[in-house]
């Protein structure tokens, strides 16, 4: 009965939101204004000015990197979220009446075998995000995967090894500070946080500093992935 | 009207998985599907915002040897990067919440555990 | 000093730099924890002092991040509305120094770290959220608060408060998401994602139903987060079972994020100028009206002195959503100015409560007899606080709902300045009660009456933010007369 009324509600709700995207700019037309607008500017200048062949990057890191440095705080939080929600006093609880792995030897094997071209693999597409597809979250994803498979391969403690105490929070927190960084640094040299050098003479320090905002963001993405999934792990 | 929606159908599509995932949102009784009818609302947003981009014949922004215009527009695809951070961040802590609350109810069915309160 | 340009930029890196170390800084000495928070939000509210200096000498001013010109990179604009930051830094240190105490007895201990570092992303995302130009850097700075706030509501691991944050969860992700698809519509009709841009290019829309959708819903959205009757069933649950703390800043300051994300829409539209707000200003006054009604009614039936403040947040987010629809000059400056007092008041209110559960370990109103003999300060500081929420002068709750009524007349619906004298009548009866068991009635618990008043770090936030609602009272015009020129320019055009 619930449900039926539900379904009632929201398909006379599909009405106006209906009428009202058939009432937006042809899809794929390029005289729309999405397309003229900002994002003409973009596809312009952006491959010289802003640092970048790949002018997403460009987006992402630069003409938009205030956004950017909000989303890494926004992982950041949620890393924060889940330990707050999820740490316990006394570690005793959880480990006890876990359940022990048992990976065929096959899976095993393969994991194994592939892990360091994995790991290759990711550095790939960090480093080669600003002129290809790829950047520094999308390789930071491929390395907190990596670090998932190999913990249940490996067993928890064998690959909580990868991420050591010591360093830990320095590397979780390590794509906001590399973002403020960089923009500290854009602060006292061309007066706005996170402006890029603009002299044309100057474009290979505007794409080292998009390089080290990518494997910033890269290294922090992939503990924080990492840890979130050890931590729910350590509470199943 | 509908020849309207016909050239807007990509949006269309994205407008009835948006009430799909809101369906499962409200009328699904355990945590994890409700959780999973938010993700399909995300990722009908993204289909969404990611389509508005689409120029057609459009080509991927990527400068240097070999591009040629016509290209997609870069800004939705960035934004959508960023949408998708948050959603991931999302969904990591409703995973918690849901394993914290299985721990100390023994259900994830909406209906018992507002019985249990 | 004042005008150096880049206190705008410290003002959110400040606190989000803090967010971030704050696990590393605690990792040696559990201590240190509150200790850096308070440091970080220190020099965060010397930035903002200088802001709200600055933006009362010279008007309103704009920042580009990564000098792109707009619309093209990130523009930070500070105006009148953006000088809530005073706010947020205020009741986001006394809560911080509140928590120094509360926070060591009730979550488990090595969540704590973790719980500073929540409170400054959370105090980050508003910062964030007031002071930026950009539509889609509003909903980033969303996200860090929401998340932060989804979080602090189940930090303490009870049962039920990890359900409530679930709640909270999905209706906060449903609204976000809303929200995010209105600033696709918009995005698809202007192509800018820069708020005075957008307002300039909507102008010479010419397909109206897109627009229109996408107004109605950010303001169904943030009605959501700002909890307006139908849709705040999330509130009640989350604002009483959260740490005290978090409470006051989740009900003086997260829940306002809502009511200024409507303010900001509006002035989008204003700013356009051609589109008719009749409906949307209605549907408001509507609502707020019904808000303070059923918010009061709800509270009256409340044995939990919690959940009773959490109710009348809604019934005072009512007050402020009314002021706002009824977009007249007095209506929307009243309703601004209650922004900041009812934060004051409410932070008071719930502080005061924590500092009463803290000593006593009740929270029901029969438990807390004769509470007000044992903890006589707090007790005080509490019944500051109701007087002024009910709006009885010279204290801050007055003058502001005097110029929502007010402007309910210039508006020319007379009926709805009774509608608010009727709802504070209701508040005016459940806050007697509150004084009523603290004073009046013998303890149900004689045992009540040997604790003392809560540590300093406790008292004194309460202390201070009980004077400060007895002086914003006497001191009234200044905030209203502060907002003046902004709210003239936004109904202006």
């Amino acid at each position: 009965m619930k449900k039926a009324l539900v379904a009632a509600l929201l398909i006379l709700a599909a009405i106006p939101l209906l009428l009202a995207v058939s009432e937006l700019p042809p899809h794929g037309s390029a005289s729309n204004a999405t397309y003229t607008h900002v994002s003409a500017y973009y596809l312009e200048h952006g491959a010289e000015e802003a640092g970048a062949e790949n002018i997403i990057t460009d987006v992402i890191l630069n003409y938009r990197g205030f956004d950017t440095n909000g989303e890494v705080t926004v992982i950041f939080t949620a890393l924060a979220a889940v330990l707050a929600v999820l740490l316990l006093g006394d570690a005793s609880t959880a480990t006890e009446d876990k359940p022990s792995h048992s990976v065929s030897v096959v899976v095993s094997f393969i994991v194994r075998l592939l892990a360091p071209f994995i790991a290759m693999f990711a550095v790939y597409v960090i480093i080669n995000g600003h002129i290809s597809p790829g950047g520094g979250f999308q390789g930071g994803t491929i390395l907190g995967a990596l670090a998932i498979v190999l913990t249940l391969v490996l067993g928890e403690d064998e690959a909580r090894r990868l991420l050591p105490e010591r360093p830990k929070p320095w590397l979780q927190a390590a794509a906001p500070l590399t973002f403020i960084g960089i923009g500290l640094a854009g602060l006292t040299d061309t007066g706005f946080y996170l402006g890029f050098p603009t002299a044309e003479a100057l474009s290979w320090i505007r794409t080292m500093w998009l390089l080290a905002i990518e494997i910033g963001i890269g290294v922090g993405g992939a503990a924080i992935i990492a840890s979130i999934f050890w931590t729910m792990e350590a509470e199943r | 009207m509908i020849e309207a929606l016909w050239v807007n159908l990509d949006y269309a599509a994205s407008v009835v998985l948006f009430l799909i995932g809101l369906y499962a949102v409200i009328a699904k009784d355990n945590l994890i599907k409700k959780f999973m009818g938010l993700n399909i609302m995300e990722t009908a947003i993204f289909a969404f915002i990611v389509a508005l981009g689409v120029v057609d014949g459009g080509d991927a922004p990527i400068m240097g040897e070999g591009a040629r215009a016509p290209f997609t527009n870069p800004i939705p695809q960035a934004l959508i990067l960023t949408g998708i951070v948050v959603a991931v961040s999302t969904t990591a802590l409703a995973l918690s919440l849901i394993i914290r609350i299985y721990r100390q109810c023994g259900t994830i069915e909406a209906d018992e555990l507002r019985e249990m309160e | 000093m004042v005008s150096w340009p880049h206190w705008i930029i410290v003002a959110i890196i400040m606190p989000m730099a803090g967010a971030v170390l704050t696990p590393i800084v605690s990792r040696k000495n559990d201590k240190a924890a509150p200790v850096w928070a308070l440091f970080i939000m220190s020099l965060t509210s010397l930035a903002a002092l200088f802001l709200i200096v600055r933006v009362a000498q010279e008007g309103p001013f704009s920042y580009l991040v990564g000098g792109w010109a707009r619309p093209y990179g990130i523009e930070l604009h500070f105006d009148e509305f953006s000088a809530s930051i005073g706010i947020i830094c205020l009741i986001g240190w006394l809560a911080l120094l509140f928590s120094y105490h509360y926070v060591a007895e009730s979550i488990p201990k090595p969540r704590i770290p973790y719980y500073y570092t929540l409170v400054l992303l959370n105090l980050t995302g508003m910062i964030g959220f007031v002071m930026t130009g950009d539509l889609f850097n509003l909903y980033v700075f969303m996200e860090i608060l929401s998340l932060s706030a989804y979080a602090l509501v189940a930090v303490s691991g009870e049962r039920v408060a990890e359900m409530a944050a679930f709640k909270y969860l999905v209706m906060g992700a449903v609204s976000s998401l809303i929200i995010l698809f209105s600033i696709g519509l918009l995005y698809a009709v202007t192509g800018s994602l820069n708020m005075a841009d957008i307002s300039t290019r909507l102008a010479g829309i010419e397909s109206r139903l897109p627009v229109m959708l996408a107004l109605a819903g950010m303001a169904m959205a943030l009605m959501v987060k700002a909890a307006i009757f139908p849709l705040h069933i999330w509130l009640p649950d989350a604002h009483a079972i959260a740490p005290s703390p978090v409470s006051a800043i989740l009900s003086g300051l997260v829940v306002k994020t809502g009511v200024f994300g409507l303010l900001r829409v509006y002035q989008i539209f204003y700013g356009a100028g051609t589109y008719e707000l009749a409906g949307l200003n209605t549907t408001l006054i509507w609502l707020g009206a019904i808000s303070i009604i059923m918010g009061a009614f709800f509270a009256i039936f409340q044995e939990d002195i919690k959940m009773m403040l959490a109710y009348s947040t809604i019934s005072n987010v009512g007050y402020i959503v009314m002021g706002l629809g009824l977009a007249s000059q007095y209506g929307i400056i009243g309703a601004t100015v209650h922004i900041f007092n009812h934060a004051l008041i409410k932070a008071t209110l719930f502080l005061g409560a924590g500092a009463l559960m803290y000593k006593t370990g009740y929270r029901t109103l029969t438990d807390l007899r004769g509470v007000g003999k044992a903890m006589p300060l707090t007790s005080m500081a509490m019944s500051i606080g109701a007087i002024s929420i009910v709006g009885i002068p010279p204290t801050a709750g007055f003058l502001c709902k005097w110029y929502i009524a007010l402007g309910a007349f210039q508006a020319g619906q007379p009926a709805f300045g009774f509608a608010l004298v009727f709802g504070a009548l209701f508040i005016f009866i459940y806050y007697i009660r509150m004084v009523n068991s603290f004073y009046f009635q013998p303890p149900t618990h004689p045992e009540i009456l040997e604790v003392g008043e809560a540590p300093v770090s406790m008292l004194f936030p309460v202390l201070l933010l009980a004077a400060l609602c007895l002086v914003m009272g006497i001191l009234g015009r200044i905030p209203l007369s502060f907002i003046e020129p902004a709210v003239t320019r936004m109904l202006g055009g």
